[in-house]
């Protein structure tokens, strides 16, 4: 029996990739019991009984390593604690820097070096890009009103305006513009991707590179359906060879290590990069519904067992998420409020 | 293989293009066209096909089935000149 904690466990509008990793921990071939890590004492996974045995609330990354590292200990020393999936941005700077420490007592991780995060940021999509021979929309960066408007000028309406790691519109005329401009501004600050609009297919490969130029299965699909916060509702297994063999190009020439999202738009034979996430997305349980289970197959390579790389996935097949409820007792809250966990 | 060949085509007309994850639903002489344009038959033999399977003159056979045809391309259907 493996003990595993996994984050992003806020299954609500905005989902995190928690449940959707649990999901295939529990469908794999581990026997694994699985502990949710959350921020809020409202995060649905909490009390997903069925998913996480227990959950903890965490203090936030931005308190430091040391609070965070002590929380993870204590749920070590008093439940056994084998690994951590995280599976949030803000989490993964920290516990790469803490890989170390973390393997030193015991609790296992399988994650991208600092290097390969750095990569997530939009300003280096051009330098990816290049490396692996694809297109990156025609991109300015820009820090100010001129630079804004003379970005404008050269790429020509409608371009999308948006932020280096969050946020993404699409701008008609100047004013639309400069309002998305200062809204991003405001809430993420500078400084912030003029860049032209690309027509094409948007496709997302889900993959777990294994740190030495090779992988333990890619997933494509496409977003048939998404929701007003662009997540995914309904999509499609595709199988799309350029995309595919881009992917691949992108986790050799790189030597990703980990889980990631490999975001693109499809223009006939042409391939855009639009986004790379150093962590699993939302949907990962279509790809553990397809087969190739990899959440489980990065469970494995982070205890060192040698996992799965077969992904001979079929195209066609259906990703359907919905909204669920069920009632549990104020109890549950309780305890969560006054102990931090349940 | 072109482009064509990897379509999943189902007998009651729905198309499912693998590569770009779209859907398409087409009626009985749609579906007849792209059956025939699939084995790689000529466009007089689609348009001789077309006018004893329908009952229809080859002249108008023939402006369905290149009206068809540009409606394939403008979806990426079908790639340069397949007839």
């Amino acid at each position: 029996m493996y003990r595993v904690a996994v984050s992003g466990i806020n299954a609500v509008d905005n989902p995190g990739p928690g449940v959707g990793i649990a999901k295939g921990l529990k469908g794999g071939s581990l026997e694994v019991s699985i502990y949710g890590l959350a921020y809020d004492a409202m995060e649905p996974g909490i009390y997903m009984k069925w998913l996480f045995e227990k959950s903890f609330i965490m203090p936030y990354p931005s308190a430091g390593e040391e609070p965070f590292i002590e929380r993870l200990l204590y749920i070590k020393s008093n439940y056994g604690l084998d690994a951590v999936i995280p599976a949030l941005d803000a989490e993964l700077p920290l516990f790469i820097k803490s890989s170390s420490l973390l393997e030193s007592y015991g609790v296992k991780t399988f994650l991208p070096t600092e290097e390969q995060f750095k990569l997530r940021g939009k300003d280096h999509l051009p330098e990816i890009a290049e490396r692996i021979e694809v297109k990156v929309p025609e991109t300015r960066i820009v820090t100010s009103y001129e630079e804004l408007s003379k970005a404008v000028e050269e790429l020509g309406f409608p371009v999308m305006i948006k932020g280096i790691f969050y946020k993404a519109y699409k701008a008609f005329n100047i004013s639309q513009a400069t309002s998305y401009f200062n809204s991003i501004v405001a809430e993420w600050g500078y400084p912030i991707i003029v860049q032209q609009v690309v027509t094409g297919e948007e496709m997302n490969v889900v993959g777990v590179g294994d740190g030495e130029g090779g992988h333990f299965g890619l997933v494509g699909i496409k977003k048939l359906w998404i929701t007003s916060l662009g997540k995914i509702w309904t999509g499609v297994t595709v199988r799309n060879e350029e995309l595919l063999s881009a992917t691949e190009r992108f986790v050799s020439e790189f030597k990703w290590r980990g889980a990631f999202e490999f975001e693109c738009i499809v223009s006939n034979r042409d391939i855009y990069l639009i986004e790379v996430n150093p962590r699993f997305p939302a949907w990962v349980y279509f790809a553990t519904g397809v087969g190739v289970n990899l959440p489980d197959r990065l469970l494995k390579a982070a205890l060192g067992l040698e996992p799965e790389r077969d992904w001979d996935y079929p195209a066609g097949k259906l990703y359907v998420r919905f909204t669920d409820d069920f009632v549990t007792d104020m109890s549950e809250f309780q305890r969560v409020v006054t102990r931090g966990e349940n | 293989m072109g482009k064509l060949e990897r379509l999943a085509i189902n007998d009651e007309g729905f198309i499912f293009d693998p590569e770009t994850g779209n859907s398409y639903t087409v009626n009985k002489t749609g579906l007849f066209i792209i059956k025939f344009l699939k084995e790689g038959k000529s466009e007089e033999e689609i348009v001789k096909a077309l006018s004893e399977k329908f009952d229809v003159s080859e002249e108008d056979a023939r402006r369905d089935l290149v009206d068809f045809m540009e409606q394939l391309r403008l979806y990426g259907l079908l790639e340069g000149e397949n007839v």
